[in-house]
């Protein structure tokens, strides 16, 4: 099991006057699967885009096994041990499947052995049920197929703590059960896991600890059960439906 | 169609798709090795093959920038100037403490190709944080200037009329002194070609386009962008400063202009990677060939007439001197290609050669058995 120790102190993400994420703040020392909640709009993803180094926060800071992460650049964060998918899907698209699992592989391990990695690839495109599309471009996949790639992507780079925005957005039940099992296994393999839903469903049946986030702000952060109980928190979301 | 079919399947059982298409080449480069001694062809001819091979490798070098890169720069011309001028003025005006005696005509080279990749340096650094249209903006700047600087400061550069470098090779008979100019550039093709294929091939060029693709993906799968933008732009300004360092200098039968580096020239390069196939350096390279001589054959276009027809005033053919409309036509062509053959003329070829359509059909066909085994389990289900 690799070292996991993720703590963010304070973190703010501003876009002119619009304050995306408001100093958030919370760590993660063990392989927990987490949910992270929030309307549309809540800055779940702003926040992801700050964890990943692909924004840097307007305040507050970041720090992973020790090593201070924020404003970094990607490459460094995920060698560092922290990798994310996108809710938009970012397949290399004319790249075969293949390829895109290569790049991840090789590139935090360039000196490994190709035909190592690509085994690696093809064991997991296997598990993920697509490797029948190994050798297609990535820009002929369906939108649940991408889903799957940027998850077998995130594997060839065995990160300690995986950010997943909206896995199953779009994708059919039975894909759904693929990702299910995914999220398992992975976390299984004793890595952290946010991920971040609006299927409460799955939320509440997979988390063992829950974030919720409004209008940039953290406003809850505890189990599951209590969370859902917490009248800020259904005031703020889900009273909504109730 | 059919006869087209039973020919590829009798490739595909025999010899083979690529081995076909690498005999295919060696032939090409056999009578391209043989070409300066068939006594039949004007020295004009050779000329130019010889300007053929130079462009072949600024189109294929640009091809690897912006077709696998997906850097779309318009800077390269200046590298190569960068390449000449230096490569010029070292060698006549010497270099802080160096001579120009003591620097040979190899130094100068050297040290020109070594200012381009430094200046690509820089400029790869400066443009890191820019996104596309900008870095052609930036890239159209900086060789606008370059090529000011070079018009204006006639003292040294001699403005309009050009620089012409010491020569790498003085031969007094200008037959011998073309077939060594023919052969030099040859090899040189050649050799940027497999130093690039090298590139593209390698781990390298994998993240090379996976960059092209998508930048921030990129990124965050772990490729250190940064690192491989700088080094594709270091590796191609060095590639196209030794070109121009050597093509101008090799038999210093021409100087380097200004004029060569408006943007004309080069959108021409651009032009010549795009109908050849901007993401193959062998497409790039043939495109920027096959273009080259296009527009030599076409400067005068004479159709005779058939049937020994003669006009009144008695001429028995039809002359066209096109002039600047070849390039209007060349335009026109590349905004076709653009349109409704992205990949370039030569990709169908390319791809049948490489066998890469065999692999595609091989998984659609097993998509759609797939598709009907799932259709049948449907149906089963029901
Ligand atoms: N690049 C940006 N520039 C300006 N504003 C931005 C930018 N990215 C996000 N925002 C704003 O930040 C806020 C949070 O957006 P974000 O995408 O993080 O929400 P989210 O919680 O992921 O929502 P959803 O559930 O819809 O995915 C929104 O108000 C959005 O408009
Ligand atoms: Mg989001």
């Amino acid at each position: 099991m690799s070292e996991i120790n993720l703590e963010l102190n304070s973190i703010v993400m501003r876009f002119g006057g619009n304050q995306a994420v408001d100093h958030v703040s919370f760590r993660i020392v063990k392989p927990e699967l987490i949910g992270m909640i929030g309307p549309n709009g809540a800055g779940k993803t702003t926040l992801t885009n700050v964890m990943s180094g692909m924004l840097k926060p307007t305040n507050g800071t970041i720090y992973l096994n020790g090593r201070r992460i924020d404003g970094h650049p990607p490459y460094d964060v995920v060698r560092a041990g922290l990798g994310r998918t996108f809710q938009i899907t970012r397949a290399l698209g004319r790249m075969t499947v293949l390829e895109n699992m290569l790049v991840p592989g090789l590139a935090i391990r360039p000196r490994a052995n190709r035909a190592e990695i690509e085994a690696r690839a093809h064991e997991i495109l296997d598990l993920l049920t697509i490797d029948h599309l190994t050798n297609e471009l990535s820009r002929a996949l369906s939108g649940g197929q991408r889903k799957l790639l940027e998850l077998g992507r995130l594997l060839m780079l065995d990160p300690a703590v995986i950010i997943l925005d909206e896995p199953f957005a779009g994708v059919h039940p039975r894909l759904q059960e693929t990702i299910y099992s995914y999220i398992h296994r992975v976390h299984e393999d004793g890595k952290a896991i946010i991920l971040i839903s609006h299927n409460m469903g799955a939320v509440f049946e997979l988390s063992q600890r829950l974030l919720v986030l409004n209008n940039g702000a953290l406003i809850a952060d505890g189990a599951p059960q209590a969370v859902k109980n917490d009248p800020a928190v259904i005031e703020a979301y889900l009273g909504e439906d109730e | 169609m059919a006869l087209f079919q039973r020919f590829e399947a009798a490739i595909d059982a025999g010899i083979g798709r690529r081995r076909l298409g690498y005999a295919l080449l060696a032939l090409i480069i056999v009578y391209l090795l043989w070409f300066p001694n068939d006594t039949s062809q004007s020295n004009y001819a050779k000329t130019v093959f010889i300007s053929g091979f130079f462009y072949a490798i600024m189109a294929s070098s640009w091809a690897l920038l912006a077709g696998i890169a997906g850097q779309f720069s318009f800077g390269h011309m200046a590298f190569m100037g960068i390449g000449a001028y230096v490569a010029g003025l070292v060698a006549r005006d010497g270099l802080a403490f160096l001579t120009a005696e003591s620097i040979s005509s190899v130094g100068a080279i050297v040290i020109g190709t070594v200012v381009a990749g430094l200046v690509g340096l820089v400029i790869g650094m400066l443009l890191l944080r820019l996104r596309a249209a900008y870095l052609a903006l930036f890239t159209i700047a900086f060789s606008e200037l370059f090529r000011i600087v070079m018009l204006t400061e006639y003292d040294y550069t001699g403005g309009s009329n050009g620089l012409s470098l010491r020569p790498l090779l003085q031969i007094a008979d200008v037959e011998t002194a073309r077939q060594v100019e023919y052969y030099l550039m040859f090899a040189l093709l050649i050799v940027c070609l497999l130093a690039m294929y090298w590139v593209a091939n390698s781990q390298v060029g994998l993240f090379l386009r996976a960059m092209r693709e998508d930048e921030d993906a990129a990124s965050a799968l772990g490729v250190n962008v940064v690192r491989y933008k700088i080094l594709v732009f270091v590796f191609t300004s060095m590639i196209v400063g030794l070109a121009g360092a050597i093509f101008y200098s090799d038999i210093g039968s021409e100087r380097i202009i200004p004029e060569q580096l408006e943007v004309l020239q080069m959108s021409l390069i651009i032009a010549y990677a795009v109908i050849g196939g901007m993401e193959s350096l062998i497409g790039a390279a043939a495109g920027a060939f096959i273009s080259r001589y296009l527009l030599e054959a076409t400067r005068e276009v004479v159709i005779t007439y058939p049937f020994g027809l003669t006009t009144a005033d008695g001429s028995n053919a039809f002359v066209w001197e096109p002039g600047a409309w070849r390039y209007a036509l060349f335009g026109f062509v590349m905004v076709l290609t653009l349109r409704f053959m992205r990949n370039g003329l030569l990709y169908p070829f390319i791809t049948w050669f490489s066998g890469r359509d065999l692999v595609m059909k091989e998984t659609v066909a097993k998509r759609e058995s797939d598709e009907d085994h799932a259709a049948r389990q449907g149906a089963d289900d029901e």
